[in-house]
Parts: C-alpha cells; structure tokens; sequence
C-alpha cells in the first residue's frame, strides 16, 4: 500500500467484498455449528513460501490436522475455510478473487502469516496491497513468520470455535515519575559495553545478547567473589560454544581488572 | 495381522495431543514479544530496529504522550527488539496462540509521558528515559557527567550551546 504523501484520490483502491446479508447470516449459523471436518484450499498471494511449508507440515503425522477432519483439498470448489498467505501482490488480487468467487458460500476466509495479516515486512512496498483485508472480508487472523503447526491448529480452532482467542486489544498509560532502576549498577558501563559487544562478535545478534546477561548477572548474583562465579558459570556449562564465549568473556574482563 | 497390531501397539503415537493437551514449545522458540510497560523506558530503540516498522513510537497529537505500540499482525519475530532493548522491557516468550477474530486485538500500545526542552519547551523524548540517562550519566562520572544539565535540553539547544560554547572558546585558541 501507498501509505506516503501521494494524493490519496489519485491512488486506485480495490473495492471491498460486502457480504449479502443472508451470506452472513448463513455463515454465523456456519461458524457456530460447525466444529471440525472442514476442508482448506490454500491460495498463494505472493508469499515466500514459508506459509506453505508449515501448513504442509501442519497435515502431517505430528500435528496432524486430519483427526479433526481438516483436509487441504486442491480445488477451491470444495473447500470451506480458504487460507490467504503472501501480503497480496498486485497481479496476485484477481487469482485471489477467482478463488475467493469459486469457493461455495458460505466460506470463511483466513489470513495466515504476517504478510497476509498486514502485509508484515513488505506492507509499505509499492507492489503490494498489504494483506488479505483490503481485498476481501477475513474473519481468523493467524500471525507468525511463518506461524508454526501449533499456532496453525490453534487458529484453526479459533476459525471453528473450540479454543477462545487469547489476545485482546490493550492501551494502557504509564504513570508519570515512574523510576526504572539502572540494569547491572555494579557493572561500570564502559566494562558492561565491552562485554556486550565481545559477546556480539563472537555470537551475533540475539544469543550474543542472552549470552551477555547470563554472564553479567552470574557476575552481580555473587557479590562476593564475582570471579569464581564465572569460573563456576564456565564450568557447568555443556554447549561447548557457549562455553568458548564465557572463556572469551572472563579473559576481556581479567583484562580489565586493576590491581589496588 | 495380530503381529502387526502388536507393533503399532509397541510404536505408539507420534501425534501430539495439542490443542486437547496443552503443547510444551522448545527455549529458543521465538514467539510472541512480551512488553513490560514497567521497565519500558520508551527511548524508541525497538522501534528503530524493528524491520518489519511493527513496532511504532508516535507521538500524541497534543505532544503530552509518546505512545509505543506494537501490530503482532505485523511481527516477523526476528527478536531484534529484544536486542537493542538497555533494559529487559522486551523479552520474546514461547507463546504462539496469537490467532484473533478482530484485527484490532492484534494491536498492543502504552503512552508515556514525554519531557519537554528545558529552553525552547519543545518535546523532545519521553520524560522517563531522560531521567534514565541522567542517573546513568551520574552513575559513570568524570568527563561524561560534566555536561548533565544539556540532559534537559532538546537535539536543536543542545546544538546551539555547543556552538556557543565552542564560538566562546574559540579566540581563546587562536592566541594559543
């Protein structure tokens, strides 16, 4: 979607799909009722493919969706439940249309991943409508990049009523004076820098992270003897990498000890 | 036949019992990102990071609130906000039940009051993280904790003094 300053009326927008009023009835009466046995055609709308991939995996013997009836079907004539996955390209709308059209009514229709929900990484790209919603109406919203077998079938049972949603909409405000205090006071800063970008270069991004605090809260639990903390930490710990980046640590930080 | 029963009866099942019985995810999944609003000093770091812009800081018409919001719709769970958070504000869980009827419950947001330019009076950060990077500063000392006061001041003040002080300096130099 365009979301920068072009003039809004000069940008085309694709109509929205309102549903008849006996279509909607027919399909309240449709989600309350039906509780398993449904069948799925997946549509494809410019996705990486990841999507397909976990709801392949999702049929399969582990999680297994077809004890509950839910079959992938590959013609969108039979399916009840359509799924949507990709942020919806431009030349992707009419196929998804089509498919939308060929699906019997009533049908429900679920966005899958966060490209399909919102657009997810690609919802400001000048080829993209930004997920399934501004094409057609969509009643399950399943996030996830891609969204794992587990969070598949829990929004298939969403879709059909047997689990509640967990997420709700929330805004809260923050009270003013609220003091956060200081993380690892009794680290020096500069030291606390040096370990965190140690720690990143031996680790990259993310575990470098976890694997920092680890070290750095080992270090301030013991307030006695932070050295034989470390020497502790390093000796309990299997994973040989792991280990390596402690070492690594514990060696910046004799470095940076001063005899008084 | 009997032979066969016996063996899928030895094998057993693969299929996990979820969502009848509850499903353990394994430590380094990657799930839904956890905001404590409490330690949340709301200095925009995740939101800079964030690839996917699915963590937002706006600021409130009336300029009184920053407010941080986040779309789970739009995550992509890569985790760099729990990378760049200073404190432990962001913390990604296993939890993967996300899936909601409404788009709107998708959506996550807390405001923060937010500081004003003890010059020009213009908001420039949110009063909380200016109060956390004072006490930093104090915390470090030396020539770092010599300039505290422009804590106070916005980017363009903080400019203008600096050129002030710099443009004050300046002959004192040119003797030298």
């Amino acid at each position: 979607m365009l979301e920068n300053d072009f003039p809004n009326a000069l940008q085309w927008h694709p109509d929205p799909i309102v549903l008849d009023a006996k279509v909607a009835e027919a399909k309240q009466k449709l989600l309350n009722s039906i509780k398993r046995s449904i069948y799925v055609f997946r549509v494809d709308c410019g996705g990486c493919n990841g999507c397909e991939i976990e709801i392949f995996s999702t049929i399969t013997a582990v999680f297994d969706a077809e004890r509950f009836g839910i079959k992938v079907v590959p013609s969108p004539r039979h399916a009840d439940l359509l799924i949507y996955t990709g942020a919806m390209t431009r030349s992707m709308r009419e196929p998804a249309l089509r498919a939308y059209n060929a699906a019997p009514d009533p049908k429900i229709v679920m966005s899958y991943g966060a490209c399909g929900c919102t657009g997810g990484i690609f919802h400001d790209n000048y080829c993209v409508w930004g997920g399934t919603d501004p094409i057609l109406p969509v009643d399950v919203y399943v996030p996830g990049c891609p969204p794992s077998p587990p969070s598949t079938i829990y929004g298939f049972a969403t879709a059909l009523g047997i689990l509640d949603q967990k997420l709700h909409a929330s805004h809260n405000v923050a009270p003013a004076d609220e003091q956060v205090p200081i993380a690892f006071p009794a680290i020096p800063y500069k030291v606390r820098v040096a370990f965190e970008r140690e720690a990143r270069r031996m680790s990259g991004y993310y575990y470098g992270k976890q694997i920092v605090d680890e070290f750095m809260l080992t270090l301030t639990k013991d307030t006695k003897d932070a050295l034989k903390a470390a020497d502790s930490l390093i000796a309990s710990e299997t994973d040989t990498r792991k280990r390596a980046v402690f070492m690594d640590l514990k060696a910046l930080l004799m470095s940076k000890v001063v005899d008084e | 036949m009997l032979k066969l029963f016996k063996e899928i009866r030895k094998t057993g099942s693969a299929t996990l019992g979820y969502p009848f019985s509850p499903i353990e995810m394994p430590s380094g999944f990657r799930g839904k990102p956890e905001h404590n609003e409490k330690l949340c000093i709301a200095c925009s770091a995740c939101a800079i990071a964030c690839p996917a812009n699915a963590i937002t800081m706006e600021l409130d018409p009336d300029q009184n609130f920053i407010t941080w919001d986040i779309s789970y719709g739009r995550c992509i769970f890569c985790g760099r906000c729990q990378e760049v958070c200073p404190l432990f504000a962001i913390e990604l869980t296993t939890d993967f039940e996300l899936a909601v009827m409404n788009k709107d419950d998708l959506r996550e947001s807390c405001s923060y009051p937010v500081a004003r330019c003890s010059k020009c009076g213009k908001p420039y950060a949110s009063a909380k993280e200016v109060d956390y990077s004072r006490r930093v500063l104090e915390s470090v000392g030396g020539p770092a904790a010599a300039d505290i006061k422009k804590v106070d001041l916005c980017l363009d003040c903080r400019r203008f003094d600096d050129a002030e002080a710099f443009a004050h300096q300046a002959p004192d130099r040119k003797e030298a």
